[in-house]
């Protein structure tokens, strides 16, 4: 009796459910809040974020606070340097807001430490070593600037929140951050020797990249342990951390691959090849799936992380495929669809069980960063 | 049983509470170094009962942030736990003790000690001191690490900001001076007197000899002063001063001052006279000019009337955009001799719209370009007529640049390039002169780009100001010299082919820079005055005091500052034209009047002939100006002036909620014939 009344009384669990997620469009300076009921996607509310009228001040990165109370977003553009403004769940109004560094992108904040990191993008500068800003959200205050290599890009926290991790597009590099010193902590060349990098001149990047930790904070550097610069043909635009294995999957945005990176050696253990142009890439919270966007296709691959088949790729609504977040619940992915010109940007909501896209809604132009909220009955 | 579920949840809220009850201790608590001193702080938690806890892990910063506009404070090495004092003054320190997988913080505040004082110099002017005048005094001071600085008076915030523990006093060695409550030093009897000073335990002195003051008479005159004075004229005023012998006195300091009363009793007289006898007053009214020295003095009395410079301006036709916001714009001369607009558009799909302006109040849309873009935020037409560049941000590919367009038909544009090199991040302002286009890149820098031939542009040079941080969002080129407007880093006059300081297109070469304290320098216009010869850059700021709401109305701030570049290397901001409640955007100058786009405040016409000085907007020197809102516009009835163009007579104007439109300045003066100003 009991058991055919729990049988009975889960869907009706399920059908209750309503997941929210928080989607940045970087060319409208607005934020959607999307609400899904496991069938149908609304935008529940968009929120005009910027402070500078006539400027488009490009929304890119955003992430909600392990609390669920704020979420943060970054403003890449500025003058020159960009921002982060912290909202609240509550009320969807700016609370906080800090200048960080040039073209602030993605961001994640350390269950241990409290910190949120984020790298400074730099995406129209010269190629030289950019940044991780390491903000305490509490005081919003930019506490210090990691240098790390040149256009980084993604930055996910281990598990346990020790350490932070971030490719360096340009120089094709992943960093890892030692969370509670602030300070670099490993560098791992992501190319495949098989390839041939173009070497860009080691003298004068090396000399940029002393300056450029010079002027940061004088802390015990990675100076002698990081290669010389060059033209990655590898451009890594994502890391992301297993769960529970001590793994993270690079997205090879210029190779068109998925690295898997042994973290314990740190060493590349295995590459498989994707769909032109991989950008983000998540995990699904149970272990199980690798979510991708194919960024030049406008498709999203899913793959097992047991035997890294590819289990589906799915046409996205329009075109340039962006971000990911994945419900708690591993169930849904909520994909980010930027658009064209004056299209609008899309979400598109993927079931993670039957690999299909069940939902789409529209928001502001170039939809991009992309965060899950919460899960509520 | 049940019990066993309940002692986790029970453990759980009690750890949460008691976490939350815990304070951080730290020795950081007013802890006092010394520049250099590294120093490595205890610190630990204790709960509400007193109990101790260790930090599992502690981190400290410096509260205001690695970015802070002070410079690097302390150096902090986080493995091994040390904080290392660089910058004396008191400052705030946070530190987070972290344990139990939870983080508690508290600022605590640390001194760094500002280095002993080595010397002091009372330096003063070389002018002769009278009796019954003020002696200008200012103090070097130079500290133990042989840091040397300038301070103009005691026990203000810039001395407050440099030294601590501010130990001063100032004394005369004797009766032939007199020092006030505000350390000001009044020279009172002739004969010498030697001025003591000790600062932090150092003495300091000098000796003043006193003339005594035999001016026994002042001549006041009238340099310049037109017949009937107006609000905005500039009267020049030239004092002497004589003994009781007549005999000139040439080492003497007037001072000049004013008093008035308005001939509206319900105003009041204001004006600025300046010490080199400079006088303009700002409303009508009765003024008495003084000029003085000690105890004697000589006055003026002049009666300043109404400029009466307002005439009616009318709209006269305009070019509709309201499904989408409209940006900047550019009137020209086609090569068929008919007369064109080009409008970009802000936020939207990339368009910019091409119309025919040859009758003004028949203005048709007749073509438009799409690009890869969400805002096409500058467009340019070259002066032939041939070319038109836009500008792009927000291109899906992230690459920006711009877009050569070939407008010889202006029916039917045609775009010829897309160039994007060095100008990904966004192009948000561009300018063409001759053959050349400078185009901003990333609001950081700005290239310059041949494009004799159009088709295969290529870039020749690059300027930047080279600091950390550095910011651009304008640039405007006029008789080989551009003019880039940088934010807080103010105007940068660089010569592109002028000649003056030897640049070039491919070699520009900075000759000159003004700031001012806002930093909100948007946009510089050249302004060689008709009617005085005198060379200004007028700098604009952009102000959104409250932030910035794209689909309502917002509340704009900021002015137009005129600077005075007469002299390259002494440039002065001598006016400014501000209207209350609406902040400046984008403007053009022609024939000394001011054509102004001030966001919510409309268009403005403004007399800007003669000499500048003061307040232009209180000197009642607007000519007229007009609203643009309308009720069918893309946020109905919304003034948001863009810019404003003189061409052909007519003022051109772009509006954010509206499009483009057209207005003319008269001959008559304002219609008042629906002014209610006489209703019961």
């Amino acid at each position: 009796m009991i058991k055919n009344l729990i049988v009975l009384l889960i869907p009706l669990f399920a059908l209750g459910q309503n997941y929210y997620a928080y989607v940045a469009s970087e060319s409208e300076d607005t934020v959607s809040l999307i609400k899904f009921d496991g069938n149908e996607a609304v935008e529940q509310e968009r929120i005009d974020v910027g402070f500078m009228f006539a400027e488009i001040e490009g929304p890119h990165g955003i992430t909600v606070d392990p609390s669920g109370d704020f979420w943060y977003i970054s403003l890449a553009h500025g003058n020159p340097f960009g921002s982060l403004v912290k909202y609240s769940t509550k009320t969807n109004q700016a609370v906080a807001r800090t200048t960080l560094g040039l073209f602030p992108a993605s961001m994640e904040i350390s269950t241990i430490t409290g910190f949120l990191y984020c790298v400074n993008f730099n995406l129209h500068g010269s190629m030289k070593p950019s940044n991780v800003s390491v903000v305490d959200p509490e005081t919003m205050t930019e506490i210090t600037k990691i240098t790390t290599g040149s256009m980084p890009h993604g930055s996910r926290l281990s598990p346990d929140g020790l350490y932070q991790y971030s490719v360096a597009m340009m120089s094709g590099e992943l960093f890892e951050i030692d969370a509670l010193d602030l300070k670099v902590n490993r560098v791992l060349d992501l190319e495949n020797k098989m390839m041939s990098p173009k070497k860009m001149d080691g003298k004068i990047m090396n000399k940029n990249m002393q300056d450029n930790m010079v002027n940061n904070e004088k802390e015990e550097t990675m100076m002698s342990s990081m290669p010389n610069m060059k033209h990655s043909m590898v451009k890594p635009t994502w890391v992301i951390p297993h769960p529970n294995q001590n793994i993270a999957y690079v997205a090879g945005n210029g190779s068109d691959e998925v690295i898997e990176v042994n973290l314990d050696k740190w060493e590349v253990s295995s590459r498989f090849k994707t769909g032109k142009g991989p950008y983000n890439l998540e995990i699904t919270p149970n272990g199980k799936l690798l979510v991708g966007t194919i960024k030049s296709e406008g498709k999203t691959a899913i793959w097992n992380l047991e035997n890294k088949e590819e289990l589906a790729i799915i046409k996205n609504t329009t075109s340039v495929s962006h971000g990911i977040a994945i419900s708690s619940d591993s169930k849904y992915a909520f994909i980010s669809v930027e658009g064209i010109g004056g299209e609008p940007g899309i979400v598109d909501i993927i079931d993670l069980e039957s690999f299909k896209l069940v939902s789409s809604v529209e928001v502001g132009k170039q939809a991009g960063g992309i965060a899950f909220w919460k899960k509520e009955s | 049983m049940k019990n066993i579920f309940l002692i986790p949840i029970l453990l759980l809220f009690l750890t949460t509470l008691t976490a939350q009850e815990k304070s951080v201790i730290s020795d950081l608590d007013e802890l006092k170094l010394d520049i250099g001193q590294v120093y490595k702080p205890v610190t630990y938690s204790v709960d509400n009962q007193g109990k101790k806890y260790d930090c599992e892990r502690v981190i400290y910063y410096y509260k205001k942030g690695a970015f802070s506009m002070t410079g690097k404070v302390m150096e902090f090495n986080r493995a091994k736990g040390t904080i290392k004092a660089v910058e004396p003054g008191y400052h705030e320190v946070v530190a987070i003790c972290y344990g139990n997988g939870k983080s508690i913080r508290r600022t605590f505040n640390v001194t760094i000690n500002y280095p002993k004082v080595k010397s002091i110099e009372i330096l003063s002017d070389d002018q002769t001191i009278y009796t019954d005048t003020y002696i200008p005094i200012s103090y070097k001071i130079t500290d133990e690490m042989d840091v040397v600085r300038d301070i103009d008076y005691w026990k203000s915030d810039n001395a407050e900001r440099y030294f601590s523990n501010l130990e001063f006093s100032i004394s005369s060695s004797n009766d032939k001076l007199e020092i006030d409550e505000s350390n000001n030093v009044l020279a009172v009897k002739s004969g010498s007197a030697t001025i003591n000073v000790v600062f932090d335990g150092v003495k300091s002195s000098k000796t003043i000899n006193i003339k005594k003051n035999n001016i026994d008479n002042i001549d006041l005159r009238f340099i310049q002063k037109p017949e009937k004075v107006r609000t905005g004229d500039v009267i020049n005023l030239k004092a002497d001063a004589y003994d009781k012998r007549g005999n000139i006195i040439n080492d003497v300091m007037i001072e000049y001052s004013f008093t008035g009363k308005s001939f509206d009793k319900s105003n009041t007289a204001s004006g600025l006279i300046l010490q080199d006898g400079r006088f303009v007053g700002d409303v009508p009214g009765k003024y008495i000019l003084t000029a003085s020295f000690g105890n004697a003095s000589k006055s003026k009395v002049i009666n300043v009337f109404q400029r009466k410079v307002q005439r009616e301006v009318k709209k006269i036709g305009a070019g509709s955009v309201n499904d989408k916001h409209t940006s900047d714009f550019w009137v020209f001369e086609g090569i068929d001799k008919r007369d064109y607009a080009v409008t970009g558009t802000w936020g939207a799909d990339g368009t910019a719209y091409f119309w025919d302006v040859t009758d003004p109040s028949d203005i048709k849309k007749i073509d438009s370009v799409q690009v890869d873009a969400r805002t096409v935020n500058d467009v340019k037409v070259s002066p032939n007529g041939e070319i038109a560049i836009i500008s792009r941000e927000g291109a899906s590919n992230r690459k920006n640049g711009i877009i050569i367009i070939d407008v010889t038909n202006p029916f039917d544009v045609k775009i010829i390039k897309e160039y994007t090199k060095n100008l990904t991040g966004g192009v948000h302002n561009l300018f063409i002169d001759e053959k050349y286009v400078y185009a901003l890149s990333a609001g950081q820098k700005y290239y310059i780009l041949n494009i004799e031939d159009p088709k295969n542009p290529y870039e020749v040079g690059m300027y930047e100001i080279g600091k950390e941080g550095q910011s651009i969002h304008d640039v405007w080129v006029e008789d080989g010299i551009a003019y880039s407007s940088n934010w807080r880093d103010g105007v940068y006059l660089v010569d592109v082919g002028n000649g003056i300081a030897g640049g070039t297109p491919s070699n520009p070469v900075a000759f000159g820079n003004y700031t001012y304290d806002s930093g909100a320098n948007h946009a510089t216009f050249p302004f060689k005055s008709k009617s005085t010869g005198k060379f200004y850059a007028v700098m604009g700021d952009e102000i959104f005091p409250n932030g910035v709401n794209p689909n309502g109305t917002n509340e704009t701030a900021g002015f137009l500052h005129f600077v005075d570049f007469s002299d390259l290397e002494n440039p002065i901001e001598i006016a400014r034209y501000e209207l209350p409640g609406h902040g400046s955007h984008n403007y053009w100058i022609d024939n000394d009047i001011l054509y102004v786009g001030m966001y919510t405040g409309g268009v403005r016409i403004v007399d800007i002939s003669g000499d500048l000085l003061g307040d232009l907007y209180k000197q009642g020197r607007e000519i007229g100006y007009i609203l643009t809102g309308t009720s069918d516009g893309y946020i109905p009835n919304d003034t948001m002036v863009w810019g404003a163009q003189l061409y052909k007579g007519h003022v051109f104007y772009s509006d954010f909620n509206t499009g483009i439109g057209v207005a003319k300045v008269s001959d008559l003066k304002p219609n008042n014939s629906m002014t209610n100003q006489y209703v019961d």
